[in-house]
Parts: C-alpha cells; structure tokens; sequence
C-alpha cells in the first residue's frame, strides 16, 4: 500500500467555531493508480493533495505512507519521505524565472546529493525524453504555456518519485497542450509512476483509472 | 549548490538594478565609512608605537594638590635636582633617564644663511632610548657636547642635497654646534613628529653656566622635562611606587613641610597614554582624553554599519513577495528550510563582497581628502594580512548580519500559501521594517545634532569676548642675542615706517601663559593659610596701547610715571581671586619686603585655553626676558605691504634673526584646530549616515508606492487628486521620523549636555537646535519620499489597473 489514509479531518477556528475542510476522508492508493480528484471550488481538493503531498497537517486522523505512519513522524523524517518519493505538478507551473530549464530541472538534485556528473546525466536524459534539448538555456518565460509545463513535469519526475501530485495541471492551458499533457501522465502511469491529480474538468478525470468526488470536504463516492 | 546560489543571486542583482544599486550603494558607503573610521582608529592607537620601547618609555610627571580645590594636579614640568636624583638612585627601575628642554622654536645658522626650526636639547641616549632610525651616523652621534642631529626634513631643507655631517651651524647664533647624524622623520602620529632637529643637552648647559650653577642645587625651578626607560622587568606601579617619596627622602629639609602639605610626588606617566589619555581626573589619573573621540568614531561607525545593514534588510523583506515564489518552489521540490536560510545568507555576503569592493574604491578615491580633514597621514596597509584578515572577516560578519534577518523571514515562508498565491504580506509583517526605520533616523538625527552642538560650541566659544583686540597684530618670538637692548630701536623704525600702530614685549605670546607662581605674595585681607597662584606676565610699557587693554578702572602703564617700574595691573580673574572689591590703590606684598602698587584693573584676555575660565593674572614691566615681540599693523594699512616693511625694519635691526611671524588672530583659530577636525569628521560621517539612511527610504517607498499601484489607480478613478495620493503615500513615513524624533531628542540632549560639562566656557543647548533637527528630518524625508509618491500618483490607471 502507497497511501493509506484513515479518518482524516481538517479544520480552522472561525468566530470561535469549527469551519470543516475536510470531514472524515478514508482513501486507499496502491503504487500504479491513478487517481483523479473532482469537486466544486473550495471542495477540499487542493487540502486533500496537500496533505497527501506532507505540505500540508490535518487535525485528526491516520496518515501512513508506505507503512509509516505521517502523523507522527518528526518533520525531518517527513521532509525526506517527501523528497524521496513526491514530485509536485502546479497549475501555474511554478518555475523559478531567474533559471534557465536547464537549472530549473537540476534543481531538485541539489537537494539530493547527486554528483555533478550524475545531475549532468539525469537533467541530459529528462531533456531528451521531453524532446527539449534545445531549449536548455532558455528562460521559462520565453517558454510557451504547454512548454513550461512540460518542463514542470520534467522536474516533477527527475528525482524518480513514486508518487506524483498534480494540481490541475493543465488549468492554464489550451485544450491541444492539455491533452498533450494528459497523455503523458498516462503514459508515465504505464510506466508505473503513481499519479493523483486534482481537476475541474471531466475529460481530464477520466484518464485516472479511479475518481474521487469531493464535496464540501466530504468524499461522495469512489 | 553553491554555483546555483550564485546564479541566482546575480541574476537578481542585474535583474533589478534599482533595487542592486540601493542596497550595494548603501552597503558600500556604510563599509567605507568603517574602512576611514578604521583607519583613523588604528592611527590613533599606533600613536607613538614607532619606538621599539614604547611600552616602557614614560615622561615622569608630577602630582601636586591644588590648595584651594584640593583637585590634584598633574604636570609635566620636573626640576634638575629631580632628575640628578633619579639618575643616582633609581638605575635599578630605569634604564635611561634624559634630561631635556621643551620644545621650542630656534634660528639655526648655516653660511649666514637663516633656518628656523623646532628642536629640542636633550641627553644623548635619547636617541637610543627613542630607537631612530638614523640615515646618517648612529645612536652615539649626540655623544659630543656640541653634536646636533637632523631630521630628513630639517637637513634638506638646510643643507639641500649635501652630506651635512660635519657641518658646523650656530644655534640662535650663540650655540656653536655640529651636524653629527641624520635621523628619518617620524611618523605624523609621533608625539616627537614635530621636533626636527634634537641638541646635545650639555650645549644649553654650557650656554648658560651662572643659570645652571644656581639650578643644580635648587628645588623650585620647574624648567625641565625628564624621560625614562623602565627596566624589562619592572612595571609602571613599581616605578611609581618607587618614586613616591622622592622628594620627602632627597628635598632639602626647609622644603619638606611645602612638600608635605601639597603631597608633591613625580610618577612615570607611559608613552602609551601620552596621546590618548592626556587628561588628567580629579585624582590626578590619566583617564581621559582623546580617548573619548575614539571610542566616539568606533560607535559612529559601528552605527553607520548597523544602518546600511538595516538598509539591506528592510529592503530584502520588503521585496519578499518577489522572492516568495522561489521560496515556495524550492520547498516542494525538497528544499528544507536549512538550505534555504543558507541560499539567502550566501546572497547576502556576496552582495556585501561586491559592496567591499566598490567601497575599498571609494576609500581609495577619497583617502587623500580624508587625511586632510583628518590631518593626518593615513594610507591603506595593502601588506598587512592581519588587517585584510579582519576587512574580510567584517565583511562576511556583514553579510551575515545583514541577511539573517531576512533569511529568517523568507525561509520561513509556507509553500502551499505562497504557491497557491494567497499569500500577503499581513498587516504586521511591516512592523520589524518600521521599528529598523525609526532606528535608523533616531541615529541620524542624534548623529546630526550632536554634530550641530559640537559646531555650534566651537562657535559659542571663538565669538566669545576675549579683553583684547586681536586684529591686525603679528608676534614675532626673539631670543636672538644681536637684539639685546635694541627695543626703541626697532620700535621706533617701526612706526616711522607708518604702517605700525605700536610695539610692544611680552613674557608669554598672546596665546600662552608661561610663568606662572606668586606663591610668596601677600595683599591685605588675603587668607593667611592660601598659596597664591597668578599667571605672571612681564610687559614692556607700550603692551596696553598694541593688544588695546580695555580698562575697568586705574591707568595704564606710563613713562610719566617712574614708579611703574614696580608696579602691577591685574585682570578681573585676579581681583575676584583676591577677593578686593576696588583693587586699585592696593598693593602686593613680596616676601622679601617689597610691594607693588595696583595701578589697573583689566578685563580678562583669553590667553590659554578659549574654553576655560581666564586665570587669575598679573603684568609688570620688564624689558629683560620679554622673548615675544608684538605688532600692532594700522587697521588701514594693507597687511602684505604692512608685512614686507617691517621685514625690511628688522632685516636693518637684527640681521641674523629670521622674520618669523604668526598672526595672533590665527592662532587663534589654531586653538579651535583639533576641535574643528573632529567636528568635521563627524560632519562628514554624519551627512553619510543620513544618506545611507535616505537611500533606504528612497527604496522602501518606491516599494510601498509599486505595492500599492492599483489601490492608487482606484483611488484616481474614484476621483482621488494627487495632492490627496501625495499625502496619502507620505503620511506614514512622515510619522515614523516623528517617533524617530521623539526617541532621539532626550537621548541626545542627554549626551550632549554630559560633553559639554567637558567645556568651563560653554553655551546652552538651545531648543531651536532641535526644531531645527525635526524640520530638516521631515524635510528630507518628504523629498526622499515624494519622488516616488508623486511618480506613483501621475501614473495613468488605465495602465496600473490593466497590469492586474
């Protein structure tokens, strides 16, 4: 078992009452799902993801990831968990501008204690496999919107995690580069990468291979 | 890692220049302040340490109690019979002990040709105890009664490029000496720096045998100074001690019970403190000084740091929110906070390695400027790796001290808010950035004011009434022997000349008071149990017309009138001291049975120092050992014609002396000199300060002003005009000066009063200095910040409100 999650609430204080974001969530994920979120805004979706992805607490409830159990690790163990295993896909793409897509992919390896060599190696490999050699030592915002995220994707996955998070990934795309996009996630699902994305739209759901519905922080059905 | 760190750093350095030039700019002037202040500093404490002794060389001093204070006195003055008995029974403490002379200026002869130059006689090891370096001839070159050595300077300029050892030259044209060695001239921090030529001491003894005769056995003739070595093993306090009970074990025994009452003991005063602790307390202890500028300029400059470093972070955090992106990105693909904290404090020390360098420039640039406000010779010490060691090792502690602040606070921001984009800048993030601001204009304007005080004292004090006329008199100082009984001579050509008011000798220049004493004299009423203390000035009769005495009551001395010849003027201070309410008709009683009539009562003449009270004095007449001639120019004459005549007059009068002049008036501003330096350093600091601190300002409004774009481009729509966007952008930091101001004010007043406590003559501080203060922060932080408020409010907000 990837994930197990138990019983998970989550809530903030509002005007000395409990505002629930998430009520009650039980999910099971197995390495090779893919699993696609759905819900109206400000269902739970994004928290949900979040705290899958550790960057995020929750307030009651069990978390285990790979049989250890979240909740109770100390923030430096979780940090690594998440470093070794999570790779994050955002809507907005999130790279660092002041980086060329070279630097922006070799970034993650920094904190992971790779040589120079092997950086040099995996970040040549990412680069060929996304068919963006050329576009190595360009800024993300001479980048087009697709391109970007594609180089997103390729950051995601360079450190070899088992599980990746993606929230609504192609939220700011076309539909043609969107579709690009999906099919890559299928295709890396094949390859056997765990995928857990959250989106507003019901073509792209249905590339998972499991649906969640959220509703005010409530799953409704698997 | 850290190439990445690297990268990214620069790239948003040349990415946002504005910014980049703000915070390197800022940082470069607070580091070169802190380079000159440095500098300074360490040309202070080296003072002196040109003698390899110099930690055990000490001028011997003597502690007196003021009878009528009870303060101890300290001085410096020593008498021979001292010194012989230091040289017989205390060679197990000291190691050298050297007679010498003051330090004065005299008329050295080469083939008829005239020099006048600094010197000083003293005993012949000096030059070993002092560890010269010598160019010509060794440390034994002073061993020959008639020997002289030369500094570099003094010997080029009298002998230009010639060998001048063997030379023979005529001291004041009655001493026959010869050049015997040439010693390289010391260093400008060198409390000898200004002595340029030294004379064996036995040539003065020789010169005056009868004076010497009679001072070799008495116990009262303070005309010495005297130097010692102490021994490798033997410390200040044991010397001291030693020293103690000199005067009790060899005075003569009519002495002892003046000795005792006063407590009169020499001790061995350190080379080490001669600069910086000159002053002396209460208790007689060398506790200040110089030493108070120092420790002065080291908190300045640790201030102007602290600002440029306050500059730095408040920009840094105010940015935040450009920077917070990354922040989040980092985080999420494994970044932790560690690394983080590390990245932002790598990016700060290499912004302050880049501030490094444009600050050893700016140093470089302006060094020779500097050491001339500073009045010294400073250069950087590109050799020495200690000091490279400890500029580098400030410049890392500023890059970190400067960047934790905002490391902290941009590491620690959560990824999911910044990433999500709902993250803001609360309401309180502002608040450390306010409290830095406030702390910085508290400074400056301490800085200012306390710099407007110093200025304003220096000003009090030179306008202060000094009981004389000092325009247009010149002071020429004689001891030239072809002179000798050629007063109406000279005096006479000089008015014939038409450009000379009058004439006159004095004991002391307008600018010193050199005897001093009348212990012995009575008046009636005086307490029996008090021992007198009076400056002593002797005057030829025409002093009072040349320096133009003003008066109170009584007469001038007259010609008309034999009986001056034994009469006396005194000043205010003295009538006051005397405790006679109308002095005039009284008389001084002398112990050997004379007595001199009071004829005149002067207002008191600023003659020592402008910033205390005027001395007790007294004048009487006596054309013998009168060495300062003064000259009264016509007010209408021109002053270099007026020069050039009496040139002429005394080439005729007394053709081997040199026509060595000095205007009173600027010798008087001389006494002003070391204040004003230090004043014009601080000045100079404190413009820098404020700079610093107004290019903070400048960068955080500019950052207010773009954080609020399109707030102002609703306002504008919804009719706001741009005085109202004006005043709404200014109003916050107009109130942050106000606080600034309310905290600095009683800080300040406080330590300025307590410096001014310092100062006997001194004025009030005035509370316009501080309504001043307050108009002129506000004022600059209007223009500072009304750049950008009014570029902000001008703006078009179809263009502001289309960004979003």
């Amino acid at each position: 078992m990837l994930i197990n999650l138990r019983n998970i609430f989550k809530w903030v204080q509002q005007g000395g009452r409990r505002v629930f974001l998430l009520k009650d969530i039980n999910l099971e994920v197995k390495e090779g799902d893919f699993i696609s979120i759905m819900g109206p805004s400000g269902s739970g979706k994004s928290t949900l993801l979040n705290i899958i992805g550790m960057l995020d607490g929750f307030d009651e409830g069990e978390y285990n990831f790979l049989n250890e159990p979240v909740h109770q690790l100390k923030e430096k163990k979780r940090a690594s968990l998440f470093k070794q295993y999570i790779g994050f896909v955002f809507q907005a793409y999130h790279l660092i501008d002041e980086l060329t897509v070279y630097e922006n992919l070799e970034m993650p390896l920094l904190y992971k204690k790779y040589s120079g060599s092997e950086r040099k190696a995996l970040v040549a490999d990412m680069l060929d496999r996304f068919n963006i050699v050329g576009k190595k030592d360009l800024f993300p915002t001479q980048l087009s919107g697709g391109q970007q995220q594609l180089v997103g994707i390729a950051r995601a996955l360079i450190g070899k995690p088992k599980l990746i998070l993606a929230d609504e990934p192609t939220g700011n795309l076309n539909s043609k580069q969107g579709e690009e996009i999906m099919d890559l996630f299928r295709q890396l699902n094949e390859e056997g990468v765990t995928i857990i994305q959250v989106t507003h739209s019901k073509k792209n759901a249905a590339y998972g291979k499991k649906i969640i519905h959220l509703l005010d922080g409530r799953m409704e059905k698997i | 890692m850290y190439k990445n760190y690297l990268k990214i750093a620069w790239r948003n350095l040349t990415r946002n220049r504005g910014y980049s030039a703000i915070n390197i700019g800022g940082l470069a002037l607070g580091m070169a302040v802190v380079i000159m202040i440095g500098l300074w500093v360490l040309d202070e404490f080296t003072f002196n340490t040109y003698h390899k002794n110099h930690d055990k060389i000490a001028q011997i001093y003597n502690r007196t109690k003021n009878l009528d204070t009870s303060e101890i006195e300290s001085f410096p003055s020593t008498i021979y019979t001292m010194g012989s008995v230091i040289k017989d029974n205390y060679s197990d403490y000291f190691t050298h002990a050297i007679r010498a002379t003051w330090v004065g200026n005299y008329v050295l002869t080469n083939d008829g040709e005239n020099y006048t130059q600094t010197g000083q006689f003293i005993e012949s090891e000096a030059l070993e105890m002092l560890s010269f370096e010598m160019i010509k001839g060794a440390y034994s070159s002073l061993d020959e009664v008639n020997a002289v050595v030369l500094s570099e300077t003094a010997s080029v300029a009298i002998f230009g490029g010639e060998d001048p050892i063997g030379k023979s030259i005529k001291i004041n044209n009655e001493m026959d000496a010869v050049v015997n060695g040439v010693y390289k001239d010391l260093p400008k921090n060198n409390s000898f720096a200004n002595v340029k030529f030294f004379a064996n001491w036995k040539l003065t003894e020789a010169n005056e045998p009868q004076r010497f005769e009679r001072v070799k056995t008495v116990w009262d003739d303070w005309s010495f100074q005297f130097y010692v070595q102490l021994r490798p093993e033997i410390d200040f306090e044991t010397a001291n001690a030693a020293l103690k009970d000199l005067y009790f074990q060899y005075g003569p025994a009519e002495s002892l019970e003046g000795f005792e009452r006063r407590g009169l003991h020499p001790f061995a005063y350190p080379m080490d403190k001669w600069h910086l602790y000159s002053q002396f307390d209460a208790q007689g202890e060398p506790t200040e000084g110089r030493i108070t500028f120092v420790w002065l300029f080291i908190a300045i400059g640790l201030f102007v740091l602290v600002l440029a470093c306050i500059n730095f972070m408040n920009l840094s955090t105010a940015r935040s929110e450009k920077r917070s992106k990354e922040v989040g990105i980092r985080k999420t693909v494994g970044s932790n906070k560690q690394q983080l904290v590390f990245q932002f404090l790598s990016e700060s020390i290499l912004i302050s390695g880049i501030a490094l360098l444009f600050a050893l420039t700016l140093v470089l640039l302006t060094i020779p400027w500097f050491n001339e406000l500073a009045g010294k010779s400073m250069e950087i010490p590109w050799a020495n790796p200690f000091y490279w060691a400890s500029i580098f090792g400030a410049t890392l502690l500023t890059g970190l001290l400067a960047g934790s602040y905002p490391a902290l606070y941009l590491s620690s921001f959560s990824p999911i808010k910044v990433l999500k984009g709902t993250f803001k800048a609360g309401a309180y993030s502002a608040v450390p950035r306010k409290v830095l601001v406030v702390f910085q204009f508290a400074v400056s304007i301490m800085l200012a004011v306390g710099t407007v005080i110093v200025f304003n004292q220096i000003e009090f004090t030179k306008d202060r009434p000094i009981g004389y006329d000092r325009s247009n008199l010149i002071s020429i100082q004689m001891n030239n022997p072809e002179y000798n009984g050629k007063y109406n001579l000279l005096r006479d050509d000089l008015i014939n000349t038409g450009v000379v008011e009058d004439m006159t000798q004095s004991s002391s220049p307008l600018m010193g008071v050199y005897s001093n004493g009348g212990g012995g004299i009575s008046w009636e009423g005086k307490d029996p149990e008090m021992t007198p203390d009076f400056g002593i000035l002797r005057v030829t009769h025409d002093y009072g017309n040349t320096v133009g005495w003003q008066f109170l009551e009584g007469r001038d001395f007259s010609r008309d009138f034999a009986t001056d010849s034994s009469a006396v003027i005194i000043n205010e201070a003295a009538a006051k001291y005397m405790g006679l309410e109308n002095p005039v008709g009284s008389f001084f009683y002398f112990g050997n049975g004379d007595r001199a009539e009071i004829i005149g009562l002067t207002k008191n003449m600023v003659m020592q120092s402008p910033y205390q009270p005027v001395k007790q004095a007294f004048f009487y007449i006596d054309y013998d050992r009168v060495d300062y001639i003064n000259i009264k120019i016509k007010p209408e004459a021109i002053a270099s014609d007026a020069i050039a005549q009496i040139e002429e007059v005394f080439a005729q009068v007394v053709p081997s002396a040199k026509f060595d002049y000095g205007f009173v008036d600027e010798a008087f501003g001389q006494k002003f000199e070391s204040e004003e330096r230090l004043g014009n350093l601080a000045g100079v600091f404190t413009l820098l300060a404020i700079l610093i601190s107004c290019l903070g300002l400048f960068g955080l409004a500019s950052y207010v002003a773009e954080q609020r774009t399109k707030e102002i481009g609703v306002r504008k729509v919804l009719g706001a005009s741009v005085l109202n966007l004006w005043q709404m952008l200014s109003k916050d930091f107009i109130s942050l000066v106000i606080i600034s101001c309310l905290i600095a004010i009683p800080i300040v007043y406080y330590f300025m009063s307590q410096w001014l406590q310092n100062y006997e003559y001194r004025m009030s501080i005035s509370w316009w200095t501080f309504i001043w203060a307050v108009c002129g922060a506000l004022l600059i932080t209007l223009l500072t910040v009304s750049f950008q408020a009014i570029k902000a409010a001008i703006a078009n907000p179809v263009k502001s409100l289309r960004t979003e």
